[in-house]
């Protein structure tokens, strides 16, 4: 087998150069401009950065979900470093493939050249994303209930089956109707070899599922919920859904897009609970897209901090809060009101951020930063290492600007 | 002629005892069923250049008390009063002129930037046209007008001719705020009008607004729940939940130390950037309850830590634990009550009312609703059930602060 195993412990995806662009009247978007970073497995990495900075479309970069056309993929790579249960040993017909006694082995793939039909797979299964925008990923001809029924059933089929008190003895044939990747709830149902106990009670099994699922994120009323449909949720309800769906898949990484920003504060604290309880259970690496830099450092293990289609710095946690070396990095934390701010004495990093059309050879930071040079307006900074883990693009003294 | 201080202390705009109650429809014929006490008796003065900070969780009635403060919906009772020329008179008895006037010098900014810019209209035409509307200006200084006002959002020249979707969600709001800014109001009630925003931009609109407010004398209200950015913008804080009023007071008093388990679930919920990587957000249980009926004594009783026997336990608190506890609910067959503190369940079997009865005395209810419980009988099928009747435990002042719970303030603070 070709695998390198220091990297498989490494990665779980690694982004290699990606370079995403957006065709418009005016010119060429460089929405994201050669971007690189690891995400590590059971990490999770925060991205934070200005509104239009590029995270949402790094994030849906992962899963094809792009706009393409307007969209270009101008270079670069995804590596997903998938995990997979190998099937030969079924195939082979040794020994009974049962799950519980599977064998593993990595598989690395380029994200962003699968077919249609592999990304599909991957979608929802083995990555998963929360949308910033909870309203276009619901489908609006199923019920909530019916929605997720489907997901529990591709994805926790084993707990399913459990609990409707088929665990080990289930035959194989209903194992087999359990992992296939059938679209409609009922079809799956009425496959079970027209048994109408075990149905009830694979029935009744996923409603207890999906309604826990529910309430775990707290919506009122998650029974009823359950009837309704997507557009009679009010968009924070929506967003919990989501949320709900997301965690069922148990992905190996959860792309999560601002996922809290449009519910309260109470609530946020909880369903930060259940990400972290995802993650020690199965491992899974997620990247928190946010600009809430409170939430972020509470959070996140290491932090990418983007700028203009650009990671201008990446670190740890403590090495990108505690000790940041980029202007723009230094000039975020700034502007956090506190409590000793005075009002109106915000520091807030003046100007724009420049339009991302065919920007020129120059740091794009530089028509904001208080340090920068003629050589910042004439040459390009790239990432560059401080310590192991810790980058930063900037041509500055680091010590003069700390020092300041 | 009034002097500048009295001047001060007049309210620009007088909130009195509104409330806002929306029909809740069912059927092919659309009988009234119920309704959703949005705002139910709230009231508060804002004054010239200062800011009130509204927070609370999402559904409590903050953009519904934003709209009737905008004159954008009728309350269903109570009234705003705006004070033309030092007479405070309510806006919905004003003339159409005068209302015109109002609405010009009350501004609102929107939450939800996408519902709220037209999305088939350029930003030029969307920042424009209140300036069109009240015939402000036009032709090439229309152009520059705007492309100011855009300056001040942090927008520029390139923008002008682009439709809101070409925008990341962060510059929509931003124009939304131009928008606002147009006409030169003297109120601008602000919906969330930052939540959408990365810091650095934060920063600068609430600089912004900072400036714009010392230079023109202009009065917010501010609604939000990043606690950070009121603690930072506002004056006087008011603090609602479930429609009412949970505590109002002075910003820095309240955040020093609140009177209400409320208002300090909410600051235990988002630890500020300060507080570091290991500090742990604390969420507060269970949902809102249904503003349509609200929970007796304190709304709050039902997710309050600190709640006491004298809360308001009634019978709807059986029927919410029911409808939590799978099983239970669907063999419920009737409600019959006496009073909101007393009725009769009804079940469609022996063993669940048993059940029933059993758990009412466990520890799987708060030992405060135990306690708050006279009675608890079985007869067949039925559990009659008693709570001891309390009445609605209203705002009280005390220090200039106004709160709506009856434990002091000492022990709310109290509680790690
Ligand atoms: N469908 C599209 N068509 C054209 N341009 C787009 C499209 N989607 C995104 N862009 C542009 O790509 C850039 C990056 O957008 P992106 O949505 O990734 O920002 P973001 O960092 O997620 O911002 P926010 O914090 O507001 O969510 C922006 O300049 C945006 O205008
Ligand atoms: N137009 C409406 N019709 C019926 N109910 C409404 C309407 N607008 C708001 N509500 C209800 O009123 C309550 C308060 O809503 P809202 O003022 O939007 O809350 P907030 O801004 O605090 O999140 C919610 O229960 C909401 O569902
Ligand atoms: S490279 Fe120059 S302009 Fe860019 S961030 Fe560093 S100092 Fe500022
Ligand atoms: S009155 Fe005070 S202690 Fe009682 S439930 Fe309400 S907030 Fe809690
Ligand atoms: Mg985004
Ligand atoms: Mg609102």
């Amino acid at each position: 087998m070709m695998l390198d195993t220091s990297d498989q412990k490494n990665f779980v995806a690694k982004v290699d150069d990606l370079k995403v662009y957006f065709n418009s009247k005016r010119g060429t978007v460089h929405a994201v401009d050669g971007i690189s970073f690891d995400v590590y497995k059971g990490e999770t990495l925060g991205l934070v950065g200005e509104t239009g900075c590029g995270k949402s479309v790094t994030g849906r970069s992962f899963l094809q979900l792009l706009p393409i056309p307007p969209g270009v993929l101008a270079g670069g790579s995804i590596t997903y470093n998938q995990q997979t249960n190998s099937s030969q040993r079924i195939e082979t017909g040794s020994k009974p493939g049962f799950p519980n006694s599977r064998n593993f082995e990595f598989k690395k793939v380029d994200l962003l050249t699968l077919t249609g039909e592999e990304i599909r797979k991957i979608r929802g299964d083995s990555i998963a994303m929360i949308f910033q925008d909870p309203g276009k990923s619901l489908n609006p001809t199923l019920t909530i209930g019916a929605q997720l029924s489907e997901v529990f059933l591709q994805h926790r089929t084993e707990e399913i089956l459990e609990m409707a008190g088929l665990g080990s003895e289930a035959p194989g044939a209903i194992r087999r109707f359990a992992s296939q990747r059938n679209r409609i709830f009922d079809k799956w149902l009425v496959n079970l070899s027209g048994n109408r106990l075990t149905k009830s009670r694979v029935e009744k099994a996923v409603a207890d599922l999906v309604a826990k699922a529910l309430s775990d994120t707290q919506v009122p009323n998650p029974v009823k919920l359950m009837d309704r449909y997507p557009h009679e949720l009010s968009g924070g309800m929506k967003q919990r859904v989501m949320i709900a769906q997301a965690l069922a898949c148990n992905p190996d990484i959860l792309i999560a897009d601002e996922p809290t920003t449009a519910l309260d504060v109470t609530v946020e604290a909880r369903i930060l609970d259940l990400i972290q309880d995802l993650q020690q259970r199965r491992q899974t690496s997620v990247v928190y897209i946010s600009h809430d830099l409170s939430l972020v450092r509470r959070i996140c293990d290491r932090v990418a901090v983007m700028y203009a289609g650009r990671i201008v710095e990446i670190g740890t946690n403590n090495e990108i809060f505690k000790n940041p070396r980029h202007p723009y990095t230094i000039g975020l934390m700034k502007a956090l009101p506190s409590a000793d701010t005075a009002r109106g004495e915000l520091l807030a990093i003046p100007g724009n951020v420049p339009e991302l059309i065919n920007p020129p050879q120059m740091c794009r930071f530089s028509s904001r930063c208080a340090f920068a040079t003629d050589k910042c307006k004439n040459q390009d900074p790239q990432l560059e290492k401080v310590t192991n883990s810790h980058s930063v693009a900037c041509f500055a003294d680091v010590a003069e600007i700390s020092g300041k | 002629m009034i002097s500048k201080k009295d001047n001060v202390g007049q309210p620009i705009l007088s909130i009195s005892d509104v409330a806002k109650h929306y029909p809740i429809r069912e059927g092919a014929l659309q009988r009234v069923v119920g309704h959703v006490r949005a705002v139910d008796g709230v009231s508060f003065d804002i004054f010239p250049g200062k800011t009130v900070g509204l927070v609370g969780e999402s559904g409590c009635g903050k953009s519904t008390l934003g709209k009737v403060v905008a004159g954008l919906t009728d309350p269903t009772s109570g009234s705003v009063r705006y004070n033309f020329n030092t007479q405070l008179v309510s806006i919905s008895s004003l003339e159409k002129n005068k209302f015109k006037n109002f609405r010009r010098n009350c501004q609102m900014v929107f939450q939800d930037s996408f519902a709220s810019l037209n999305p088939r209209h350029l930003v030029f035409d969307i920042v424009g046209r209140p300036l069109k509307v009240y015939k402000e200006v036009s032709g090439y200084d229309l152009v520059e007008k705007v492309v100011s006002l855009l300056n001040q959002v942090g927008l520029g020249r390139e923008h002008l001719y682009r439709y809101p979707h070409q925008f990341s969600g962060g510059q929509r709001q931003r124009i939304s705020i131009a928008r606002a800014l147009a006409l030169n109001p003297e109120i601008i009630i602000l919906d969330e009008p930052t939540s959408a925003l990365d810091v650095s931009v934060q920063a600068q609109i609430l600089n912004l607004l900072n400036e714009l407010q010392k230079a023109r004398n202009l009065a917010y209200l501010f609604v939000t729940h990043d606690l950070s950015v009121v603690r930072h913008m506002a004056d006087s804080l008011v603090v609602m939940y479930l429609g009412k009023i949970a505590e109002a007071g002075e910003t820095q008093a309240i955040f020093a130390k609140p009177y209400h388990p409320y208002t300090k679930a909410l600051m235990d919920a988002k630890p500020s950037f300060d507080e570091g990587q290991n500090s742990k957000a604390k969420g507060l249980e269970g949902v809102v309850p249904d503003p349509a009926r609200p929970p007796q004594g304190c709304r709050f009783h039902t997710r309050c830590s600190l709640a006491t026997d004298k809360c308001g336990w009634e019978v709807d608190d059986v029927v919410r634990w029911l409808e939590d506890t799978p099983g239970m609910f669907e063999s419920l067959t009737a409600v019959e009550r006496k009073s909101e503190f007393s009725a009769v369940l009804s079940f469609s079997d022996e063993s669940s009312a048993a059940n029933l009865k059993q758990e009412m005395r466990s520890e799987k209810l708060p030992a405060s609703m135990r306690k708050a419980l006279n009675k608890v009988n079985i007869n067949e099928k039925n559990v009659q059930i008693e709570f001891e009747p309390v009445e609605e435990i209203l705002l009280r002042e005390k220090d200039g602060r106004h709160a709506a719970c009856i434990i002091e303030p000492k022990k709310v603070n109290q509680e790690a």
